[in-house]
């Protein structure tokens, strides 16, 4: 299982995977695995470990 | 004329922020005709589900994202979200708040300070919102910040310069922007901030809740323009005793 954005998820191998078997957009978001920013040019490539915690961000209103 | 801040050349001394807006469409027109220059956003986790349209596709590309660290509790979330910032939008200017107490939402101070030291390390251009605290703006100021910004009152309580005592001597004693920020509620509170001496000012809850907000945002921008004018000018003093405005000869006195 994979923790996305605090939810368990079946695992997926990449985070390319991961956000397209979960419907993400793959624009304007972020990704974090165990809190780290993954660049987004290694979003296909990046290997995922079973518990790993993937947060996918974004911007939205704020003051 | 420009004036600069956080390496940039700006004219408006107005900022504003984006949250709770009816709708982010709104915000081109708020720009264009408040002449904004400067908005902020803030980061969340984005589930796929959520088809609510994207901030970032309704701001101007002439604007400069300022990116908050809202719901940041210490200095090492603020520096995550910063650095989240950086890779989603390529800007460097961020908003440093933390804040661990939800019922005033004051920040802190000494975790926003050891934020501040590791983004500027960092390469980021650090802009700290603080309680109005001149020997912490002195440390930020130290630390290489690009601005501090002060509040004014808790955020969005819509009370005003609640402590112009201690703005001053911020506005007095450090030389990088002083940029007032939360609590204004009113144009006029606006103007105040900026005939104290403010180099820009920041308001968010007061235009967005208001019932036109780009009409708010408008007013707010004359009155942040209006203050800057009468403090370049230089403001007069307050006297005790009336002092006449038309001569005071005996006109009348004279044809009886």
């Amino acid at each position: 299982m994979i923790k996305l954005n605090g939810t368990e998820t079946p695992y997926r191998e990449t985070i390319g995977e991961l956000l397209s078997e979960n419907h993400y957009e793959m624009k304007k978001i972020a990704v974090l695995v165990n809190g780290e920013i993954v660049k987004r040019e290694n979003w296909p490539v990046f290997v995922l470990k079973p518990g790993d915690e993937v947060d996918v961000v974004t911007f939205v209103g704020g003051g | 004329m420009t004036y600069q801040i956080g390496g940039r050349d700006l004219r408006s001394r107005f900022f504003i922020g984006s949250g709770k807006l009816p709708s982010y469409r709104i915000i081109p027109e708020m720009v264009e005709k408040a002449g904004v220059e400067v908005i902020t956003v803030a980061v969340r986790r984005i589930n796929p589900e959520t088809k609510q349209e994207n901030i970032m596709d309704c701001i101007p590309d002439h604007c400069v994202i300022m990116v908050n660290t809202s719901g940041a509790r210490n200095a090492g979330e603020a520096v995550r979200i910063a650095r989240i910032g950086r890779e989603l939008t390529g800007s460097d200017w961020i908003k440093i708040e933390v804040e661990t107490d939800a019922k005033y939402l004051l920040p802190d101070n000494e975790e926003t300070l050891k934020a501040t030291e590791i983004l500027v390390g960092e390469g980021f251009r650090v802009f700290p919102y603080i309680s109005p605290d001149l020997v912490m703006a002195k440390k930020l100021e130290k630390a290489g910040a690009a601005a501090v910004m002060p509040l004014a009152a808790p955020i969005g309580t819509n009370k005003g310069i609640t402590c112009a005592a201690l703005l001053k001597p911020i506005i007095n004693e450090i030389e990088i922007p002083v940029i007032i920020d939360a609590g204004i509620g009113r144009p006029s509170h606006a103007a105040e901030a900026m005939e104290l001496g403010a180099d820009a000012v920041l308001a968010n809850t007061a235009i967005a809740t208001s019932p036109d907000p780009v009409t708010m945002a408008v007013a707010m921008a004359k009155a942040v323009e209006a203050g800057r004018m009468a403090f370049e000018m230089g403001l007069l003093v307050e006297k005790e005793f009336a002092d006449a405005s038309s001569p005071l000869t005996g006109f009348l006195r004279r044809i009886e």
